[in-house]
């Protein structure tokens, strides 16, 4: 919480030196605001929030590329006759702990190639999902691992800690 | 005709594209389960080209911004109502055509766990 209130308020600082309270000024404000809590870690103790700020950042960009590849592949496989689906169900075995990150997974692996989240085993370690376009189970599991570990920076493995309180 | 602006309309024409592929896909894969796949990967990217599109239209802040919630609510909401429609037809016992295994319903948690040691093992 410390890194975000820090970063805010340095945007609001920002925008009284400018002079001018708008949206474009604030978001200026927020990335100097971000420079100078990644240059001053230590100081600030915001170390943990420019991490997780910095692996959302690589996760959005792999999200992105990995909704386009997606779309596309499906898209081919609308119009293509006799598509190779191979539906099949696979469970996943979760590293991933907590609320947070195993739905943000979830979602994320739903708009992603050849995966729609289905269920949870009750003790929540394995995710289900229904699966096309993958040879075998192993490399379904391969792909949905691939998402599982851009998500582990941000989230962690604990079950105790919620990202919130990992910046403090 | 004569005012194709390519920053505004090839968003749009790209977004027409995916949301008219999902509509195919949607009639042409076989069950529910591979239906949910087009209807969820596809259209969220194919809204989001229309939506990008008309805000660069606008290039205004206030329509900048409703375009940035629009997206976000679209990319929280639609995976949610996949997760749960695809769980709510397999609770219901409706049978999905599967090419290959079926681990929810055949694999003891036992299996699996062999399974997933293996594979750590291996790696």
């Amino acid at each position: 919480m410390r890194g975000v209130s820090l970063n805010i308020l340095l945007a609001i600082v920002w925008t009284l030196f400018v002079g001018e309270f708008s949206l474009r000024e604030l978001a200026i404000g927020m990335l100097l605001g971000f420079a100078i809590l990644s240059i001053f870690p230590l100081s600030l103790g915001t170390g943990g929030y420019v991490r997780r700020t910095l692996a959302f950042v690589r996760f959005a960009f792999f999200f992105a590329r990995e909704l386009t590849v997606a779309n596309i592949q499906v898209a081919l496989w609308a119009l293509r006759p006799h598509p190779p689906l191979h539906p099949m169900i696979i469970a996943y075995p979760l590293r991933l702990r907590g609320d947070n990150g195993q739905t943000v997974l979830a979602a994320t692996i739903t708009l992603m190639p050849g995966s729609v989240a289905m269920g949870f085993n009750p003790e929540r370690s394995v995710l289900y999902a229904h699966v096309i376009g993958a040879e075998n189970p192993r490399a379904a599991r391969a792909s949905l691992k691939k998402v599982e570990d851009a998500l582990l920076p941000l989230y962690g493995q604990d079950a105790t800690t919620t990202p919130l309180e990992n910046t403090a | 005709m004569n005012d194709f602006n390519a920053a505004r309309d090839i968003p749009i024409l790209l977004g027409a594209f995916f949301v008219l592929t999902a509509a195919i896909g949607l009639i042409r894969f076989p069950d529910l389960y591979s239906r949910l796949h087009a209807s969820s990967k596809l259209i969220t990217l194919g809204s989001a080209g229309i939506f990008i599109g008309v805000g660069l239209e606008f290039a205004q802040t206030e329509a900048l911004t409703r375009l940035a919630a629009v997206l976000l609510f679209q990319f929280l909401t639609t995976p949610l109502s996949a997760y749960l429609i695809a769980q709510a037809a397999y609770l219901r016992g409706l049978e999905p055509l599967l090419e290959g295994p079926d681990e929810w319903n055949a694999l003891g948690k036992a299996a699996l766990l062999d399974e997933h040691l293996e594979e750590r093992g291996g790696g």
